[in-house]
């Protein structure tokens, strides 16, 4: 096998190229309307609407699926008209809606129908399918279809999540009920069988990229770019590096990295960045060893300095949070019932619970820099009350396992520091602290009879105050277990080029691609 | 083969050469330019390791976010780290991990292979052929890939680098010893020894391990620096010491994270890896040239 062979002249010459074209390329034509380059930071491995793995992977779906309403890019939370030309709640438990006609799947599987509708939503809904977005769709009876493009969605009981968190999310998208009928469990990955979308797929490369190009049956407007690519780079430095290389337009940055991006930004870029939705909370279970005693776990939550976390770990860039609803949602809480550290207060409920002078622990967290410095922070200010606390580092899949190990492996892990995803709805914070979680997120293995059922009521109450009381009591409770201490909600920053005008969800989660424009 | 069998013989003209001929190799290491520039580079680094408490007062780690990320100055002379923690203080006490864990696993793999290499070299040949299996075996494995499978399995901390480290090295160390002490065991003295009745143990302690000592400790003290370079690529990838332990590659990684913010964290946590491979490998290199003299004669 003859192969040539790479001289270090070579090299140099093909660097130097590479280099001089770089610098020559005017900056900007990353961005024509030829194509649109989304950074992921995780690989695209799931394209199905039911069983959605990471927010990139939605962005996608929302460029080739259609749903009947879908969330209106902006500042504030809201939705708009999608695939259906009317949709109105005609009583508390159901909703009509109409779809519009002629929007042809590809592949020759038709047009979307009611018939579509029924598959998609019931499939979520059955238990038997495990989709891990059921509860959105917890309350649905059926969906009865009333005429070829027309249908009544018939819930249960009233489900007030249902405007904001499940018919214009990824739950709402319509698949081919043709298509994936004749599919191995109901179910696909990468291979809808057959979109809907104003963008249809034209190349996945595993572990690398999407690529998507108009879809020519759409029949709705043109879409401005002809190609959107999504580019899988799971490291932050390497997606800053790409960006600044030319190879994405568009692409989230740590929180870490917006002290410096304010200071300096590349040329022609903007940086876009948007209080979070999601919730960070260092967490203790309460079952085993040592934090099994109420006391030990006040004594931990007296003893964490907030402030210099998000100082420490996120350069102190976001706020700190009073619980798991972030501000603008029912539910937000105005303050901790813990006004701030008391270490002296913190020694006593130690000494009293028979660990005057501390004890060894452990605190798993992610293996990445935002969870591993917040960890090092919260260890440093536990030491001050003789609470030694190790850094455990773990993959994020082996945390999950760990913590939710039905055989006992959770009592490894006494403290833990996550984050965890949310949609604008206060329910979807609170569902996993229910009994019925633990052993799957629910790792402080938190259980309060009042706050489960105040969780069933709050789904379908309709007076917001009400339901506003509700999820600050039951964020009170959460609090007074000792198990819970609320980090922050994050932020949301994305860098962009000035020749794209980026549609982002109201918390900047989210890539609206159907809606991002040539600036 | 005769020159294999040569080799012990030739290299036993110094190490058992007792009779006040010590100095000797220490004058000619000291006289060779990469030796002495080893030599002082091993001793700078040990020397801060072990007086890292003198060196330098601060907590190693002590957390200041309020000075993240500083350049050098008189105060932190390596600057400091995103939470502040003084790089210079955390380098010094890196160094101590570092060498603890090759010292304390190099030392334990060398004793062991020592121990199987030459009871497989002049033990029966069934047991020769199940020891080579079992190095063989492990050996066949990619270093890293073992590491990491370990490391999923037993959980990351400072304990399980050491026993990846002992579980690969043992088999490099066992099979030089073994080769060396076939080709020891029919020499006249041993056979000698033998007919005068003397015992597994004592053929093996009194006689073979003298003259099979020598090479392998070269070998042991040129694998130093692999091993520091191991401990800090398992704690770079997040698999080695725990945070907020100081480890030179926990160092390089949190200074990755920041390398746009600052190049002086990714500095301080490469120079000393730098400074302990070229000490530990130069030192080896000239330590092998004096007690090699076959190879020296052929330089």
């Amino acid at each position: 096998m003859t192969q040539r062979r790479l001289s270090r002249r070579d090299f140099l010459g093909a660097g130097a190229g590479v280099l001089a074209a770089t610098a020559l390329r005017p900056s900007g034509e990353a961005a024509d309307t030829k194509a649109l380059r989304v950074r992921a930071y995780v690989n695209y491995e799931v394209l199905d609407p039911a069983y959605l793995l990471g927010a990139p992977e939605a962005d996608i779906m929302g460029a080739i699926f259609v749903g009947l309403v879908t969330v209106k890019p902006g500042d504030t939370w809201g939705w708009e008209k999608d695939a259906a030309v009317s949709i109105e709640q005609v009583d508390p438990t159901h909703i009509k809606f109409q779809l519009r006609p002629g929007i042809p799947w590809t592949g020759g599987f038709g047009e979307v129908t009611a018939e579509d509708v029924k598959f998609s939503y019931e499939r979520i809904a059955n238990p038997a399918n495990k989709s891990p977005y059921k509860g959105d769709w917890a309350k649905l009876d059926r969906v009865e279809v009333t005429g070829s493009h027309a249908g009544i969605i018939v819930l249960k009981e009233p489900f007030i999540p249902l405007w904001s968190t499940t018919l214009p999310r990824n739950s709402s998208l319509i698949v081919c009920k043709k298509a994936v009928e004749k599919m191995d469990g109901q179910r696909f990955t990468m291979d809808p069988g057959a979109t809907c979308g104003p963008y249809r797929i034209k190349k996945w490369e595993p572990r690398l990229s999407i690529t998507l190009e108009r879809n020519p049956l759409w029949p709705g407007p043109k879409p401005p770019f002809e190609e959107i690519q999504g580019v899988a780079i799971l490291d932050a430095n390497a997606a800053e590096i790409a960006y600044e290389a030319g190879q994405v337009d568009v692409t989230h940055v740590p929180m870490t990295s917006v002290p410096r991006l304010q200071g300096k930004l590349p040329a022609n870029s903007a940086l876009v960045t948007r209080p979070g939705l999601t919730y960070w909370w260092l967490g203790m279970q309460m079952e085993s060893g040592v934090f099994a005693d109420q006391r030990v776990r006040k004594a931990v939550q007296l003893a964490v300095d907030v402030k210099s976390i998000l100082e420490g770990a996120f350069f102190g860039v976001p706020a700190a949070s009073t619980g798991i609803i972030a501000p603008g949602l029912i539910g937000h809480r105005e303050k901790n019932l813990i006004a701030g550290p008391n270490l002296e207060q913190a020694k006593k409920l130690l000494a009293e619970a028979g660990h005057p002078r501390g004890f060894k622990t452990e605190i798993g967290v992610r293996s990445s820099a935002e969870f591993l410095s917040a960890a090092q922070v919260i260890a440093a200010g536990l030491a001050k009350v003789g609470i030694q606390a190790e850094v455990v580092p773990y993959d994020s899949g082996a945390q999950k396992a760990i913590a939710s190990d039905k055989a006992g492996g959770w009592k490894k892990m006494q403290m833990h520091v996550v984050r965890f995803s949310m949609q604008p709805d206060p329910s979807w914070a609170t569902v996993w602290f229910t009994s019925g979680q633990i052993g799957e997120w629910n790792w402080e293995r938190f259980s309060s009879k009042e706050y489960d059922t105040l969780h069933e009521q709050a789904l379908t109450e309709a007076d917001t105050a009400k339901r506003h009381a509700m999820y600050v009591r039951m964020q009170n409770l959460m609090e007074e277990s000792g198990s819970y201490v609320f980090l922050t909600h994050g932020v949301n920053a994305v860098l962009c080029r000035n020749t794209v005008k980026p549609a982002l969800t109201p918390d900047g989660n989210n890539m609206l691609l159907r809606r991002f424009q040539p600036a | 083969m005769a020159t294999a069998a040569a080799a012990p013989a030739d290299s036993l003209a110094i190490p058992i050469d007792r009779a006040g001929r010590r100095a000797r190799p220490l004058g000619r290491l000291w006289r060779d330019p990469l030796g002495r520039f080893g030599l002082g580079l091993v001793v700078l680094v040990v020397a801060s390791a072990v007086g890292a408490d003198l060196l330098s007062p601060l907590d190693p780690t002590a957390l200041d976010p309020r000075l993240r990320l500083q350049a050098p100055s008189a105060a932190h002379l390596f600057g400091t780290d995103h939470l502040g923690r003084d790089l210079f203080t955390r380098v010094l006490h890196g160094g101590r991990i570092a060498l603890g864990v090759s010292l304390i696993s190099v030392g334990l793999a060398l004793s062991i292979g020592l121990g199987l290499g030459m009871l497989a070299g002049y033990g029966p040949r069934w047991l020769d052929s199940l020891l080579l299996l079992a190095f063989d075996a492990v050996r066949s494995f990619p270093t890293i890939m073992l590491a990491l499978a370990i490391v999923t399995l037993l959980g990351p901390s400072l304990h399980t680098i050491v026993l990846i480290v002992v579980v690969t090295s043992i088999p490099v160390y066992g099979r030089v010893v073994r080769t060396q002490t076939q080709a020891l065991r029919g020499y006249d003295f041993i056979l000698a020894e033998r007919a005068l009745g003397a015992g597994l143990a004592r053929v093996l302690l009194k006689h073979v391990l003298p003259n099979v000592i020598g090479p392998v400790l070269i070998l042991a003290s040129m694998d130093v620096p692999v091993v520091v370079t191991i401990e800090a690529g398992l704690s770079f990838l997040g698999v080695g010491v725990r945070p907020p332990t100081p480890s030179w590659g926990l160092i390089l990684n949190d200074g990755y994270t920041f390398i746009r913010d600052t190049p002086w964290p990714v500095l301080a946590g490469g120079f000393p890896l730098i400074v302990t491979t070229l000490g530990f490998t130069f030192l080896g290199e000239s330590l092998r040239d004096i007690f090699d003299p076959q190879l020296r004669r052929e330089a």
